[in-house]
């Protein structure tokens, strides 16, 4: 009897509505991703910037991704890289949030000049294509990771700040917003609590698709030299590397699904997000 | 039997029109252009201000010296001098100049224009201008007639003049285009320009174009005075790495590929492409800057020793040329005057570590190491520079790598200067006296100057002033002695320690004739041919 009602309450288990296919795959992947670079050291029997064996050994047992023109463990290297792209995304996202969605915020709430002085900015800002900006300022302030984060930060935030102004001025015509101005709520509370709360749901959504994209631009910079530096494993470095092998397909092979992996897996999660947050869009 | 005659009449003319392509066919092949593939890493096409591997080839396609390096790459033949002498103690030289020498606007080359090319070469305080060091004065008693002296003995000045940069100028093409020879021509020359686009030599080509990271490519001269050059165009396009080189090679989109690497040669399997490997003069260095601006630990001798111990000679090989190189003693290649029987670079981690603990340095220290992100002999030398991370991570040290571009390592050599870097050198012309030069700590001497972060601290060796005059002084065997002291030196001043010296891969379409490797030139265009 016992059995029989547990089968039945089994059977009886509905997939959570929110838990489409493209939410919980590419949550799972990006999941994955932060699990191997916090648990990496402890469970990897290679260092990923000395010597494991013999230099361009192909695919094998020994090293399952091969090794590079150093002897290094390419399937070591690739998953290490995931210590610098994480982070890096995530700073950039997280700055490019914060600064973008304050001045959007304050652009599309106060209007005015002010309005004007910060969209003008943005527009000015976002007729660079985002990997020649990018480039240039990473190349004045010099080749190094930090300084591609910093970079980064500078193509991101105008968009942020774009998107989070039109929210802002759709929001603040609304009823309740309206009331609270009459019920003589101050201009700063009426912004926080009553419109950002209604702003955020295409924030999250872009930002986790965008999470692909700064990975992707990240290694773009390394892989031409103006990002992480020899001997880093990062993914676009190490395809630089594997570049100038051609022949020695391995050594790009696995940092390239790295990022593949990646890209594919912010936007699956982005796309699921939006679903999830804004029913009426899907 | 008409049948039989009309018959062989056929094969007659079949055979006859045969032959005639035969003779046809080649004529045809020479008129196409070739095309080799290199990283062109041109710093200045004036021949006074260039200096780099690919000026060395285009310098002696362009322009002639008075004396030119035979195919031995040890003795000189006559060029636009047909005969030269030189007094007991070797500060003065007389040279005759050949009354057919044209430059390639048809005027003759006459003394005056050598007088000119050395003044400007002296004057103008480029980087080849210490080949000039020591130029008193140059007399022109008649149109052919050169005699040139010099303050003290120098017993390599002829071999000096086989090297590209003292090609000889057409002065008043020159002159009339901004270029100066005068004492001010540091700051009065503007000629540079004009060289990027025109040529002004009396060599088998001239320039047609160059468009920087793009495309090299020299015509025949039609008024060339000596044999004219088979090929009547030849183009070295940009290609930077060794992998798009095979595939141009490969593929046909080029006939000679210069600087393929060994790992990437093994993966060239085709019929129609010979690949050669050569023993060369070039070779591959680290440098030691104590006067550099980001040093955070004085760079003194002691380090500079430990640093040296602690690399891996034979693994540095091994990694960046697949074990096809050399290794080499001291800045004067192997081969060169002085260099027999020196004693190579060792490896030797307890003297590294205990020469840093004698300066409390045991727990290491982090190094700035910026170094060009190029690839040259078919060394990558970023990849160099990571084994070197891995050698000195041994004794603590942590070098901090930065890659940047050639243009970016020039500037940043001389100013604030880079502690710890590798780098390159092709020699110019077979003679030990152009290393002593530019490596040895002489006064003013490029090395010198940029490892002493421009005289901020003291690094002049005077034993090596001495040994040098004395070198250039001398004759005999005593002027490989003499050289072998100087190494010896050299190695013991620590600034620059060879790594590799690597074999030159040549590769190109079996059609290519002529291919070799020159000392003084890297590739001499003019023997170039199709078969």
């Amino acid at each position: 009897m016992s059995i029989l009602s547990s089968r039945s309450a089994s059977s009886r288990f509905v997939w959570p509505e929110w838990a489409t296919l493209p939410l919980v795959g590419g949550g799972v992947v990006i999941l994955a991703w932060i699990i191997i670079g916090l648990t990496i050291p402890w469970w990897t029997p290679y260092d990923p910037t000395n010597l494991a064996g013999m230099r361009f050994q192909p695919p094998g047992a020994e090293h399952w991704l091969g090794t590079d023109a150093l002897g290094r463990d390419v399937l070591t290297r690739t998953l290490y890289g995931v210590r610098h792209s994480f982070p890096i995304a995530v700073f950039v996202i997280g700055c490019a949030v914060v600064i973008g969605c304050t001045l959007g915020a304050i652009a599309g709430y106060v209007g005015g000049w002010l309005d004007s002085v910060i969209m003008r900015f943005v527009d000015i800002t976002l007729s660079f294509p985002p990997i020649l900006l990018a480039m240039a300022v990473t190349a004045s302030l010099g080749p190094g990771l930090g300084n591609a984060a910093i970079a980064m930060v500078i193509v991101w935030w105008p968009i942020y700040a774009r998107l989070m102004r039109a929210q802002v001025l759709s929001v603040r015509s609304r009823e309740h917003v309206e009331a609270a101005v009459a019920s003589g709520a101050s201009r700063s509370r009426v912004l926080i609590k009553h419109i950002l709360p209604l702003c955020w749901s295409p924030i999250i959504v872009n930002a986790t698709m965008d999470f692909g994209q700064v990975v992707l631009l990240a290694a773009s910079l390394s892989f031409i030299g103006l990002g992480a530096v020899p001997p880093t494993p990062e993914w676009g470095q190490m395809i630089s590397e594997g570049a100038i092998q051609f022949y020695r397909w391995w050594i790009a092979l696995g940092p390239g699904l790295a990022i593949l992996s990646v890209v594919l897996a912010s936007n699956f999660l982005g796309d699921g997000l939006r679903d999830y947050l804004d029913p009426r869009a899907s | 039997m008409e049948g039989i005659f009309r018959t062989a009449a056929r094969a007659a003319a079949a055979w006859a029109a045969l032959g005639a392509m035969g003779v046809i066919l080649p004529a045809a092949a020479q008129d196409r252009p070739l095309v080799i593939a290199r990283n062109l890493e041109i710093n200045s096409l004036d021949p006074h201000r260039a200096f780099c591997d690919t000026c060395q080839i285009y310098l002696s396609a362009t322009y002639q010296g008075l004396v030119k390096l035979a195919a031995d790459d040890r003795s000189v033949e006559p060029s636009l001098a047909t005969e030269w002498s030189a007094n007991e103690n070797q500060t003065e030289f007389t040279f005759k100049l050949d009354p057919k020498a044209v430059f390639s606007d048809g005027s003759p080359v006459e003394a005056k224009d050598v007088k000119w090319t050395f003044e400007r070469l002296k004057n103008l305080q480029g980087d080849p201008s210490f080949m000039m060091k020591g130029v008193t004065a140059i007399e022109t008693p008649d149109d052919k007639t050169v005699i040139v002296k010099m303050e003290s003995p120098n017993s390599e000045f002829i071999g000096i003049l086989a090297a590209p940069y003292t090609g000889i100028i057409n002065s008043e093409v020159a002159s009339s285009n901004g270029a100066s020879a005068g004492d001010d021509a540091a700051t009065a020359d503007k000629g540079e320009t004009w060289f990027l686009a025109n040529s002004a030599g009396s060599g088998p080509y001239v320039l047609d174009t160059y468009r920087p990271d793009d495309e090299l490519r020299f015509r025949a001269n039609d008024k060339f005075w000596g044999t004219a050059p088979a090929i009547k165009e030849i183009v070295i396009d940009q290609s930077a790495d060794a992998v798009s080189q095979a595939q141009m090679l490969q593929s046909g989109a080029a006939d000679i590929a210069m600087q393929v690497d060994p790992d990437t040669a093994e993966t060239i399997a085709s019929p129609d492409l010979t690949i050669e490997t050569v023993p060369s003069y070039n070779y591959i260095y680290v440098s030691f800057s104590p006067g550099a601006e980001g040093n955070q630990t004085p760079l003194d001798l002691e380090v500079r020793q430990a640093l040296a111990y602690a690399i891996d000679y034979q693994g540095a090989i091994d990694f960046t040329v697949g074990g096809k190189g050399a290794l080499q003693a001291s800045p004067i290649p192997n081969g060169f005057p002085g260099t027999e029987d020196l004693p190579m670079p060792e490896e030797n981690l307890d003297k590294a570590k205990e020469l840093l603990a004698s300066k409390n340095l045991q727990d290491g220290f982090t190094v700035d190491a910026t170094v060009a992100s190029i690839n040259v002999y078919g060394v990558d030398l970023a990849l160099l520079m990571q084994k070197l991370q891995q050698d000195l991570s041994r004794i603590n040290v942590t070098l901090n790598i930065q890659p940047v571009a050639s243009a970016v390592w020039r500037q940043q050599i001389a100013n604030p200067g880079i502690p710890f870097s590798a780098r390159f050198y092709a020699p110019d012309y077979y003679g030990s006296a152009q290393y002593v030069q530019f490596f040895g700590m002489l006064p003013g001497s490029w090395w010198e100057r940029n490892a002493s972060g421009q005289g901020k601290v003291d690094l002049v060796n005077q034993k090596e002033v001495d040994l040098l005059q004395q070198a250039l002084a001398a004759s005999g065997d005593d002027v490989a002695r003499l050289y072998r002291e100087i190494a010896l030196e050299m190695i013991n001043d620590r600034i620059i320690v060879p790594v590799v010296s690597p074999n030159l891969i040549l590769a190109y379409r079996n059609e290519v004739a002529g291919v070799r490797y020159s000392a003084c030139c890297n590739l001499p265009l003019a023997e170039l041919s199709i078969k």
